[in-house]
């Protein structure tokens, strides 16, 4: 069984797939018990409007070259209350995290020059759990892939901008409002606690 | 790549020992950061780096004692695998020297360590020309070690050895890694300034080539 097993595994070498391990059966004595615990992928309140397989490089600055991030699936999250749209990219097998960013209005997205089913991009990254500035790449495994993933982020962008006017323009009317309230007698109570000294106003 | 500062949780010593030049320094590096480094700089002593995993029993680290190979590099040897709480010992199917020298390595370590799990790799098995034939490794049958053929350029079967080290030193064999948490980035703010310089810098790396000389499929 052992040999024919390796015998398969050195004709897949260099695919994914193999089957059921093979143990030798060494007795070894754990050295820790390890209770199961519930998983959170942190994904949890979002859905995905993209998962595709690529393969994802980081531009080395000093070195001023390519370095392979990982191998898996990139997916586009929204989520499903604030609206926010991010990218999430897992190596496969590992599952650990190799790009993890907002899809911000500023994200632009440029074809690399020299292969048509990648593209280049710069992202604030957040996968070790603290903020880089990353230039990235991606490598999908068809043209039609890039051109989807490319268009889905654009379209991302582009709402998270016209979502982002709105903001600042309902806060810039909020502001105009402010300007014309004074202090009266009746009173517009509000939850937020950092808003306490504006709670007893009343709109001219 | 994501390793936090916290040491909360449980944390394995793994010794990788080995030939000089049959990939131990590539794959720790691949495991950490995603890359595959080809050009070899051989590793002086030990470097020591922390590998984290998230499992269905919560998130492991191994402290990964990465070991010189060469002989004349070597340090502190015997010192480097005390309280070692598992091993990987490394071969290249391209040179059948160091598949040789893999009984001296295993005798060394358990000299040390004694009865702690241990996973043969038989490394670069993506090379055509294999000089190390799947059916001529036969060690770790006698020895009760785990074998198993990897390529730290393909990514093939290379999250195993950790994965069985993982299930053995718990005595857990259902143990599994699974999606680490992707918390929610916070909110940043890029000025034009920023902006501007960011598509420069983007503009000349669009213009590198990637790595990958071919052009390989995903599955």
């Amino acid at each position: 069984m052992a040999s024919n097993d390796h015998d398969h595994k050195e004709e897949e070498a260099g695919e994914t797939v193999t089957g059921e391990d093979e143990d030798t059966g060494a007795q070894i004595t754990p050295i820790v018990r390890l209770e199961e615990v519930a998983v959170t992928t942190g994904e949890e309140g979002e859905d995905a409007l993209l998962d595709l397989k690529a393969k994802l490089y980081r531009f080395d600055k000093e070195g001023n070259q390519w370095k392979e991030r990982g191998t898996g699936n990139v997916k586009i999250l929204k989520h499903r209350e604030t609206g926010k749209v991010r990218l999430v990219m897992r190596q496969a097998k590992t599952l650990k995290i190799c790009a993890n960013h907002l899809v911000l209005p500023s994200i632009k997205l440029q074809e690399h020059a020299g292969n048509d089913k990648s593209c280049v991009w710069h992202a604030t990254d957040y996968s070790d759990g603290e903020l880089k500035d990353e230039t990235f790449c991606i490598r999908f495994g068809s043209v039609d892939n890039c051109k989807l993933f490319m268009e889905t982020v654009e379209k991302q962008a582009e709402a998270a901008g016209k979502k982002e006017e709105k903001e600042s323009k309902d806060a810039d009317d909020a502001a105009g409002q402010l300007e014309k309230l004074s202090v009266g007698e009746t009173k517009v109570t509000s939850d937020k606690p950092e808003e306490k000294e504006n709670t007893e106003v009343k709109a001219e | 790549m994501a390793y936090a500062n916290q040491v909360d949780c449980p944390t394995f010593k793994l010794v990788i020992v080995g030939d000089g030049g049959t990939g131990k320094t590539t794959f720790v590096k691949r495991h950490l950061t995603g890359e595959f480094e080809k050009k070899y700089e051989p590793t002086i002593g030990v470097e020591v780096h922390p590998l984290d995993f998230h499992t269905n029993c919560g998130k492991i680290r191994f402290n990964c004692w990465d070991t010189a190979g060469q002989e004349k590099f070597g340090g502190l040897r015997d010192g480097y695998y005390i309280h070692g709480q598992c091993a990987i010992i490394m071969f290249d199917v391209t040179a059948r020297l160091t598949y040789k020298n893999v009984p001296t390595w295993h005798r060394d370590l358990c000299r040390v360590c004694e009865n702690i799990p241990i996973v043969l790799c038989g490394n670069k098995v993506d090379v055509k020309n294999r000089q190390v034939k799947a059916k001529m490794v036969t060690f770790h049958r006698k020895k009760s070690l785990q074998y198993y053929e990897i390529s730290a350029k393909s990514n093939y079967n290379f999250e195993k050895p950790f994965l069985y080290l993982a299930r053995k030193l718990a005595g857990d064999p259902n143990l599994h890694f699974v999606e680490s948490p992707a918390l929610a980035p916070p909110e940043v703010h890029i000025d034009l300034v920023q902006q501007q310089r960011h598509e420069e810098e983007l503009a000349a790396a669009a213009a590198q080539p990637l790595p990958d000389d071919d052009d390989e499929p995903l599955d």
